[in-house]
């Protein structure tokens, strides 16, 4: 399955939707989205995780990368996710202390962080 | 195959658009086998993180030997074993790199993820050269 990303704009959050399967091969089209995205000045980003059906340590990488990115413009970069598989791959590496995440691209852009 | 072992072997290019061709294939293998949906998801990602390990560890080599996957199905479980021609490195090696644009190259990452979703894990260098990752779920 390939990868899909489309972005879109709520308030001053721009949200980035990503779907299909984040791999090793695929998360470099993942990293230089963020990447085009926060130098063109987005910096308050919320990942929208909810169509992605696989994901592993080399997109954890990546999204790890663009938080410190947006930090460095002291932006945000919060996560959209409800899938019980997804959500356990950030638990077990402890990215639910570092991450925002969401249960609705809503709840992220209306939230301070 | 319901009974007795059965062993499959793949061998891949080494590029990193094959991993999923490993992924799919072993979740295939893996459903066949009656292994519950949450184990086929923990064993996809704990396959991509060995196959994507052994795929850049040839690149550091430079090197471009296939990379060798081998499923092997018992009553106890299902054995996968990954195997590369790359650098051999320390899979104990806490050194977490960051690339000149601040991303994580992901070791420590990955490293934790097949602790925690692999029953037992093994990494270690291979005869002839590269590095071995042997992988087992237990039934």
């Amino acid at each position: 399955m390939e990868l899909s990303l489309a972005t879109r704009a709520i308030a001053e959050h721009t949200v980035l939707e990503v779907g299909g399967e984040v791999d090793v091969y695929t998360a470099p089209r993942l990293r230089e989205r963020l990447v085009e995205l926060i130098d063109g000045g987005a910096h308050h980003i919320v990942v929208d995780l909810n169509r992605v059906d696989f994901l592993d340590s080399t997109g954890l990488g990546v999204l790890v990368g663009a938080l410190k990115r947006v930090k460095a413009h002291d932006g945000s970069l919060s996560l959209v996710c409800t899938q019980d598989k997804i959500l356990k791959i950030f638990k077990i590496t402890g990215l639910t202390k570092v991450f925002p995440i969401h249960g609705s691209v809503e709840q992220a852009a209306s939230s301070d962080e | 195959v319901t009974s007795g072992v059965a062993q499959v072997e793949i061998e891949i290019p080494s590029r990193t658009a094959y991993v999923a061709v490993v992924r799919l294939a072993l979740a295939s293998l893996a459903r066949s086998a009656g292994l519950d949906e949450e184990l086929v998801d923990d064993l996809k990602i704990a396959v991509s993180e060995a196959c994507a390990n052994a795929v850049l560890s040839n690149e550091d080599a430079d090197g471009d030997a296939p990379v060798t996957v081998t499923w092997t199905q018992s009553s106890d479980g299902v054995v996968v074993e990954v195997g590369d021609r790359g650098a051999v490195y320390d899979p104990t090696s806490t050194a977490e790199e960051v690339d000149s644009q601040g991303f994580s190259t992901r070791s420590l990452m990955s490293s934790s993820l097949l602790k925690s979703l692999v029953e037992e894990c093994e990494i270690g260098p291979r005869d002839g050269g590269g590095m071995r990752t042997r992988l087992f779920f237990g039934r």
